[in-house]
């Protein structure tokens, strides 16, 4: 690695809230002022603006990047949003990392923000589009179904006891009443609290899901040659990583991460960390959900496969254990207001590692963080590694011709590096914006001046070429497949290219009626969360002789009596009712049942 | 290569849409715009001491240096229409039984301009530069919207 060394010289949040009073633009100006503030320095010492926020849609403003860039100090800056869905708050970080260590800008501003609030009925409608148009919004799916499908399929291959998923739910919501911005701090919840809680989607109930929020998060990081100006306690980025898999998710291995192994493992060699379980001695893994925290502390190398939930039972994820994780109260319990909420971690580790956590504050003296995030079409991983010393190997002569003209620099950055450090200021409590100020359900429907659009657009997707032949198998009461010759691979479902090979597939095939159930939930809501009278079966359906899996529902069987394993059959309706359609199958039941 | 459909009856298309709305809420400064334009007829704008710039809408922030800013300037009734456009079609491209002139104003007292319609023009062509003055709905039909605001017209005299 050659390039300037970055480091984390300041940090700033708003409250995570249900419902923000605020814009969106409000809210990322508070966040963004607090960081600055809280290391005194200026927009004008901002030489690039960096923005993580997920899907337009959640907030209602295409091209949201440029809607927010006000409230982010954008103007007149060089700007980039970026957008990874889940994993852009600490891709983010990455992103503003990038942009300083390649030598082009000293200080670079990085800026998270998500309103979910504005999304109607729910935000649900907007995740309906994270599933594919053709093959599985047919199927009306409800978001809830994908960590359903991947908590069951965890938990079976380990044997999990859910009360030790649970445990990291109680964990988070305890850590979190400790937090000054936090939604759903509860420092009495219990385990049999989260147990008891209403099943949305089996495994998966209440309290094992983040709650829809409001907030914003920044950080501002700074060179090697400006860091020592603003603070005499830069929190260094030690290591960078990120990595895709598959998009096809029911093709993937749901049980464990491997996007987040390779994403650490480029991170921690950029860090020199060989032996992350000892070297890492405070993590803030991914939360959305109780179990994904588990199923990131072991893509992240912290933990054997299938080992994190002894862990979380025994104590050693707890704030005074010997791997605090999430200590901030994560997702689960500070909110996830989707972006920010990764930024969030990355300003987690920022307070910790310089002793400013206050109540949150882990024991000892941790020198080292990991700080991870996850998204995407639930395939990416995005990991930092921050810690108090500077990484080694990197670092020498940066490129100047691009870097920027300077900017009107406060005096704070134009003097020499202070010679006694303790004439810096030392701030000891996390900045905290007064940003985020809540607005309960009717406040936020009374609200002056609001309004309310629908967005007036109907899409008609192509269906393209393999599927459109797929699409027409199924109408003749076939599941075709592809098969690469390369990787040897049978494809369902079908696509022209192999994205292994990345070569065309080589020829059709007739596969198989039957399979085998990876995984499945029973779930209690439809896609928009209205409760179903009768509980839905989805599955993901692995079809015998091929390297494939798809989305369906399993029917003709009582949900108590669904295993993973269980040997299955298309149930096709009547081919006069056929209109080539993955509803053309009716449904998977039992194989060899009456 | 890749296998090509030679019969584009076999090009399946398949509908949908995004089933979402939103609701807007206007933010501290948008409520703070909102309710006085409501309540007392008034175009309400912020001051940024620092950078002399005088926004309208009024803000929360300032863009330009990040100050904090209140809602503490008056602005208008009067202005100066910056430019103007007539469109005569809709925003599905089908002819408007009236065209719709829209126009960009700078209130008095502002630095930045409103976008709103342009209404009343009488015999007077419209020229950009030209004394406009806002027309507001009366104030029992008011509803903390940017439609309180009829548009603006040419100014009398
Ligand atoms: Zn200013």
């Amino acid at each position: 690695m050659t390039g300037k060394r970055v480091a984390v010289v300041g940090a700033g949040m708003t409250r995570f809230v249900r419902r923000a009073q605020e814009t969106g633009k409000e809210l990322a100006w508070e966040a963004a002022r607090a960081a600055l503030d809280s290391c005194e320095l200026t927009l004008g010492d901002v030489d690039a603006v960096c923005l993580g926020t997920a899907p337009d849609a959640f907030d209602g403003v295409h091209m949201k990047g440029e809607y927010l860039s006000d409230g982010c100090g954008a103007l007149g800056k060089p700007f980039i949003r970026t957008y990874v869905g889940g994993g852009s708050g600490v891709f983010v970080g990455i992103q503003g990392w990038y942009s300083v260590a390649s030598g082009m800008f000293d200080v670079a501003l990085v800026v998270a923000e998500e309103k979910m609030s504005s999304c109607q009925p729910h935000p649900q409608g907007a995740f309906l589009t994270i599933f594919d148009n053709v093959l599985e919004r047919p199927l009306e799916p409800n978001l809830l179904w994908i960590f359903a499908l991947e908590m069951n399929r965890y938990m079976h291959a380990y044997g999990l006891d859910k009360r030790d998923i649970a445990a990291v739910a109680v964990k988070n919501k305890r850590n979190a009443a400790d937090h000054p911005a936090a939604l759903l701090g509860q420092a009495d919840i219990t385990v049999e609290d989260v147990l008891a809680s209403e099943t949305l989607a089996w495994p998966v109930q209440r309290l094992d899901v983040s709650p829809i929020s409001d907030g914003a998060v920044a950080v501002v990081l700074a060179s090697e040659d400006v860091a020592a100006k603003i603070t005499d306690q830069p929190v260094w980025i030690q290591g960078v990583g990120w990595n895709l898999d598959t998009a096809y998710w029911t093709n993937r291995d749901l049980v464990y991460p491997e996007y987040v192994e390779n994403a650490a493992r480029m991170a921690y060699a950029m860090a020199g960390v060989t032996e992350p379980r000892k070297q890492i001695h405070v993590a803030e893994p991914y939360d959305p959900f109780d179990y994904k925290e588990l199923h990131h502390l072991e893509g992240l190398q912290l933990f054997d496969r299938g080992k994190a939930p002894e862990a979380s039972r025994d104590g050693v994820l707890n704030r005074d254990g010997d791997l605090p994780s999430c200590p901030s109260g994560g997702l689960l319990g500070v909110g996830n207001p989707i972006a920010a909420a990764g930024l969030m971690k990355i300003a987690e580790l920022f307070w910790q590692l310089r002793g400013e956590a206050g109540a949150r504050q882990v024991p000892g003296t941790p020198e080292r963080g990991v700080a991870q995030a996850w998204g995407d079409l639930m395939q990416v991983g995005t990991v930092v590694v921050m810690g108090t010393e500077p990484p080694d190997g990197v670092g020498g002569a940066p490129p100047r011709g691009g870097r920027s003209a300077p900017s009107a620099r406060s005096a704070r950055l134009r003097a020499p590096a202070p010679a006694d450090p303790a004439s810096l200021p030392v701030i000891q409590t996390p900045p905290l914006a007064a940003g985020g100020r809540p607005l309960s359900e009717a406040g936020f429907r009374s609200a002056v001046g609001a309004v309310e659009h629908a967005v007036d657009a109907r899409y008609a997707w192509d269906t393209g070429v393999a599927i459109s032949t797929y699409l027409r198998g199924l109408q003749s009461g076939r599941i075709l497949a592809r098969e690469c010759d390369e990787c040897e691979r049978v494809l369902v479902p079908p696509r022209m290219f192999c994205e292994r090979c990345f070569r065309p597939t080589d020829r059709w095939t007739d596969v198989s009626q039957t399979g085998t159930v990876q995984t499945f939930s029973i779930c209690h809501v439809s896609w928009d969360m209205h409760p179903l009278d009768m509980p839905e079966l989805p599955a993901v359906i692995a079809i015998d002789g091929t390297d494939g899996g798809l989305l369906h529902k399993l029917g003709r069987i009582s949900p108590d009596d669904v295993e993973v394993g269980l040997a299955v059959e298309a149930v096709w309706k009547p081919g006069a009712e056929r209109t080539g359609s993955i509803l053309d199958i009716a449904y998977f039941r039992p194989r060899g049942e009456p | 290569m890749l296998d090509k459909l030679t019969d584009p009856a076999l090009v399946r298309r398949w509908g949908g849409e995004i089933p979402v709305r939103h609701r807007y809420t206007p933010g501290l400064a948008g409520e703070a715009f909102f309710t006085a334009l409501r309540d007392r007829g008034v175009l309400l704008g912020s001051r940024c001491e620092a950078c002399e710039y005088i926004y309208v809408p009024c803000r929360l922030f300032c863009e330009r240096c990040f100050a904090e800013l209140t809602a503490d300037t008056e602005v208008g009734p009067g202005g100066t229409l910056e430019s103007f456009a007539i469109g005569y079609v809709d925003v599905e491209g089908e002819p408007l039984d009236e065209p719709v002139t829209v126009g960009l104003v700078m209130p008095d007292g502002a630095d930045a301009v409103l976008f709103h319609f342009i209404v009343e023009q009488g015999e007077e062509p419209l020229e950009i530069g030209m004394r406009v003055e806002v027309v507001l709905r009366p104030p029992g039909e008011r509803t903390a919207s940017i439609l309180d605001i009829v548009g603006f017209q040419p100014a009398a005299g």
